[in-house]
């Protein structure tokens, strides 16, 4: 999952290095698995999956502090930093109606392996037996597109209430994955 | 602060949420940790938000109609 860096964070550290160095090695080493991780969630529009990578790269250099960080830390922030952009740009596509593309296509465009197919079934089966309360949250955030506030308002509870539950449930969550084998 | 973590990695904290928790996510070791920990969540998750929105035939494994 997490491409092997060994040797990046020697490269990245070099006294000698541009700035411009610097951003041709983060395409060298990230570019690909990024990419690759991205159209998942883009579809088969790879040139917004493109973009997104470009997005992330260039801000992964502006905190170039964060690069000094051990290379499966790196990788862990810098798909939290594609994430967003990819919610970002789907929140962007949907107030402008006429850009829209049905979420239909999108979805299908994604070739749907059978491997999917038996994570979804046990993802389902997983969050089923999580709490009402933890399973609550996770649906009405992520699940939804909605942010933390956006379910607040919805579930009538205070932000730091569904903040709370969701790391709670998300870590239950994690523990049944682990056990059946889904999660690393 | 700590539990901040999940929304972040889901991406769903707002902007300037966002801002503050990553201020805090450099000088934490623990949710530092953390992060590495549930990064691959969010792509379970989308296994099943993608084989719900595909499958018109099959019940939704939950309650997820758009
Ligand atoms: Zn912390």
């Amino acid at each position: 999952m997490c491409p092997v860096l060994g040797h990046l964070t020697g490269r990245l550290e070099s006294a000698d290095i541009d700035a411009e160095h610097r951003i041709a090695v983060l395409y060298q080493e990230f570019g690909g698995p990024l990419l690759r991780h991205v159209r998942k969630s883009t579809g088969n529009d790879l040139q917004w999956a493109e973009d997104v990578v470009q997005e992330t790269l260039v801000r992964a250099w502006r905190h170039s502090a964060r690069l000094q960080w051990e290379p499966s830390l790196i990788w862990a922030w810098l798909l939290t930093v594609a994430r967003r952009i990819v919610i970002d740009g789907r929140r962007r596509k949907s107030v402008r109606p006429h850009e829209v593309e049905p979420p239909e296509v999108d979805m299908l465009a994604v070739p749907d392996s059978s491997e999917r197919a038996l994570s979804a079934i046990v993802v389902a089966e997983a969050l089923r037996s999580l709490s009402e309360e933890h399973r609550e949250v996770i649906e009405q955030t992520y699940l939804r597109d909605r942010t933390i506030s956006e379910a607040a308002e919805i579930l009538g509870i205070p932000p730091g209430t569904v903040k709370s539950r969701l790391y709670y449930g998300i870590r239950a969550l994690r523990v049944l994955l682990q056990d059946k084998g889904v999660a690393g | 602060m700590h539990e901040g973590v999940a929304a972040y990695v889901l991406g769903v904290l707002d902007e300037e949420e966002v801002e503050e928790f990553e201020r805090h996510l450099d000088t934490c070791a623990r949710c530092q940790a953390e992060l590495k920990e549930m990064a691959d969540i969010p792509s379970r998750l989308d296994d099943l938000k993608h084989s719900a929105a595909a499958s018109e035939d099959d019940p939704p494994p939950m309650s997820m109609s758009r």
